[in-house]
């Protein structure tokens, strides 16, 4: 069986026939929408007139690279229709009630407040369709001190989680993200709660609230030292690699400003290997660092000496060599690689779009041997298929008119 | 609704499924808990030795604790077989447990499954209705599908994460034990709720699968797919030459970091140099324009950096907070088992265990179920017996299974 096999028993789509309302913005709760959408679900992107601010995410922030191709949109817009509602106004908010009639799920992740204005909570759209799956997405849960609190990724789901804190360097700065990282993680946990919210309407006809928040996944994803912490045991802090625990576990620098992992698990038996590897076989018999207890006492000292022979030479070189010697080392690849790596394709990480002006995109991460997720349209045209889709859910022309004088 | 106000069904979400746990280690066997979690029967299928992950707390990359926190956060709501799948009579006994499993989560490197015969081919014609469950470090396919993956390399060093939390200058960033595996994990779980939808529609099993390659790079997915289209971002300038001081963090005198966000500055700027108690510096033309500070941002993050180390977090708090100044605090987990938040979001459970009597709860939360309360994690082989008699097997036959080694 493989990731990219090309013959399917059935090419059915697991969520064919699903219609999702994405009533979300930015990127944890869009992103779960995607994953849908990927599998066949009908997703209907609900928007203000100003739209999604995600869409203006590329050129409007430094973390972003800027592009030309408003890559970030069409990667989370992909398989979307958008309708534009200002949900603030009586009209447009009641042209939403029809499509929740209309809808199998629903995605909000608004605040609190904001919910309750605009009645978008559980209690508000349940009685409208029963049958509806309601999925929340919080930065801190649904109730508690801070449920009122925005969160983000970067506060919610590394700040607040103890991830950043736990990533630092002894004497350190905290660690730090990428884009989205934790949003788009997240997103994965709100399509599995989704996804049992659906088994349940199957087994019981009866729609659901279902939910998830950057903190707790933040959480789940550091478990096993947020588990030691509820035990009372803690992580030492990272000594810098200057002076690290073993020399032989260590970041190295290369010529060309690449990073070698070294990961020499059995010292006794590499540590020969890799002082032939490095072109040093004189610290083979060096006292200092004959044994693996001696070589831990100077472990400073040993990563002085290996920090300016790794210096010494270029990344390629070093890979080669030490793959050569069969030491084992962990590879820091650049988002720069990525683009040529094949191995991403194998791994269906990066597959073909049907966007011309983007014509790669980024895989879904769920692989089933029976469905090949949808290809990857662009992100749709803010108000793209607002009169569309309000006829599907039955408004009349006259009542779409009138709408859209509004917005 | 809060998570506690909602009626509860009397059944679990997945009460009756029968999953099969043939993996070790984290991702693979975290996917498995999820699903205990609410309400399947999980048997670990394992060596006699048991998953090594049941050592993993004794690691020296691990907290020290005397307490297996790590077997309960991992093993809990499971049952334990143990099987010798190498030995032959094992590996049959294997096919009667897969003959009445719903579910069968494997992460083997490729070439071992093909000697145990554990590939999809080899055990859909066992149970046709199986859905397979595959975690690989690198795919199914592709130059790199035989190497092991570990979190750290195919999750995070692959995938440009830890090259791109990079400072100008400096190391790439790391990741904690089993960050990338707990993600890849909720992955798996949702492959395989698509793979049971499937069965309820069409009655066919089949496989569903990830890697951590391709979460590692999902979890990246802005920045990779920038790197498709051929942008790139500049490294991240260092924290002393930001690109913005009043987006940055600063540390206390007690060794706390105050993440400070300024985001409406025209408003925002003015009430930081009051409750920085320098007035003076409002207007100060070195920084008297949102140009002006973006300008001079090192030399305001030097201020910043002064003014902030003369005091102690506690007695910050207070000040920002009254001046209305967003920011965030880098929380440490000395702080988590306290967090009212924490068990409010339902992130803290409590066990029945008596080591370890609180853990983590998965990350999903239903307003009709509340995930099964977790017991003490099983003992390697605890359940052999019971399972196999519940396949079929008779008693002569585990006896014998036992006498000729193909248990534990």
């Amino acid at each position: 069986m493989r990731d990219s096999e090309e013959a399917l028993p059935d090419g059915f789509l697991p969520l064919a026939g699903v219609r999702v309302l994405d009533v979300s913005s930015f990127i944890a709760a869009p992103a779960a929408a995607t994953v849908l959408g990927d599998w066949g679900a009908d997703v209907i992107k609900v928007e203000g007139p100003e739209g999604d601010p995600n869409r203006f995410m590329v050129n409007g922030t430094a973390s972003y690279p800027p592009s030309q191709v408003n890559y970030a949109w069409h990667l989370d817009g992909r398989h979307k229709r958008s309708v534009v509602l200002d949900l603030k106004q009586p009209r447009p908010r009641a042209a939403l009630d029809r499509l929740i009639a209309t809808a199998d799920v629903m995605i909000c992740n608004f605040p609190h407040a904001v919910r309750e204005r605009l009645r978008l909570r559980y209690e508000d759209v349940k009685a409208i369709n029963p049958r509806l799956i309601y999925a929340s997405l919080t930065g801190y849960g649904e109730a508690g001190p801070d449920r009122d609190r925005p969160g983000f990724d970067t506060t919610a789901y590394f700040a607040r989680s103890g991830l950043f804190d736990a990533q630092r360097y002894e004497g350190g700065p905290p660690g730090t993200s990428v884009p989205a990282q934790g949003d788009r993680a997240t997103a994965i946990t709100l399509v599995s709660a989704i996804l049992m919210g659906l088994i349940h309407r199957m087994k019981t006809g009866e729609g659901s609230s279902v939910s998830t928040s950057l903190l707790a996944n933040g959480i789940w994803s550091c478990g096993i030292i947020a588990q030691a912490a509820l035990v009372g045991a803690f992580l030492p802090p990272r000594p810098p690699r200057e002076r690290p625990r073993s020399a032989l576990a260590n970041l190295y620098r290369t010529g060309d400003d690449r990073w070698i992992q070294l990961v020499v698990v059995r010292e006794d038996k590499l540590w020969p290997n890799l002082c032939r590897a490095i072109g040093r076989p004189d610290l083979e018999g060096d006292a200092r660092f004959a044994t693996t207890a001696a070589r831990r006492a100077p472990a400073a000292e040993l990563a002085a000496i290996l920090a300016d022979i790794f210096a010494a030479g270029t990344y390629e070189d070093w890979r080669k060599a030490l793959a050569a010697a069969d030491v084992t080392f962990g590879v820091i690849s650049r988002v720069q690689d990525l683009p040529e790596d094949e191995q991403a394709v194998h791994a269906g990480a990066i597959v073909e779009s049907a966007n011309p002006e983007m014509p790669r995109t980024i895989g879904n991460p769920v692989h089933l041997s029976f469905a090949r997720a949808r290809r990857a349209t662009p992100g749709p045209a803010l108000g793209e298929h607002t009169a569309e889709i309000l006829r599907e859910a039955g408004l009349s022309e006259e009542e779409i008119t009138a709408l859209e004088e509004r917005t | 609704m809060s998570d506690d106000e909602m009626p509860l069904d009397a059944e679990l979400p997945l009460a009756g499924l029968r999953v099969l746990d043939v993996s070790s280690f984290i991702a693979a066997p975290a996917a498995a808990v999820v699903l205990g979690d609410f309400g399947a029967d999980v048997i670990k299928v394992e060596q006699g030795t048991g998953d090594p992950h049941r050592n993993s707390y004794q690691s020296p990359n691990y907290p020290k604790s005397d307490v297996n926190f790590v077997w309960q956060l991992d093993g809990r709501n499971k049952r334990s077989v143990a099987l010798d799948l190498k030995h032959p009579a094992g590996r049959a006994a294997l096919d009667r447990l897969i003959a009445r499993a719903d579910v069968m989560i494997v992460n083997f490197p490729l070439p071992v499954r093909e000697r145990l015969r554990l590939l999809y081919e080899d055990v859909s014609t066992v149970n046709p209705r199986l859905i397979y469950a595959s975690l690989t470090g690198y795919g199914e396919t592709g130059p790199d599908r035989d190497m092991p993956g570990f979190d750290v390399n195919a999750y995070f060093g692959r995938s440009g994460i830890l090259d791109a939390q990079r400072q100008e200058g400096g190391p790439p960033g790391f990741s904690l034990p089993a960050q990338g595996d707990r993600c890849a994990a909720m992955t798996i779980v949702a492959a395989i709720l698509l793979g049971l939808r499937r069965r309820d529609r069409t009655g066919k099993g089949g496989w569903v699968g990830t890697s951590l390659y391709a979460n590692g790079i999902w979890s990246n997915g802005t920045l990779a797919q920038a790197a498709l289209v051929g942008a790139f971002v500049a490294p991240r300038p260092p924290r002393e030459k930001p690109r913005n001081a009043l987006m940055n963090i600063y540390r206390t005198r007690d060794d706390r970091w105050i993440q400070l966000t300024l985001v409406r500055e025209e408003k925002t700027w003015e009430r930081l140099c009051r409750a920085l108690e320098q007035p003076d510096l409002v207007a100060d033309p070195r920084f008297a324009t949102r140009e002006a500070r973006r300008e001079n941002s090192a030399a305001l993050t030097a201020l910043l950096d002064a003014a902030f180390a003369a005091r102690a977090w506690v007695e910050w708090r207070p000040v920002l907070r009254a001046h209305e100044i967003t920011f965030g605090v880098i929380e440490r987990l000395q702080e988590f088992p306290d967090d009212e938040q924490a068990r409010h979001a339902g992130i803290i459970a409590e066990t029945t265990a008596t080591d370890v009597k609180r853990t983590i709860n998965n990350p999903v939360r239903l307003g009709f179920a509340r995930p099964r309360q977790a017991g003490p994690p099983p003992a390697v082989g605890e359940h052999t017996d019971a399972v196999l008699r519940e396949a079929g097997l008779s008693d002569a036959e585990i006896a014998a299974l036992r006498a000729d080694g193909a248990i534990g």
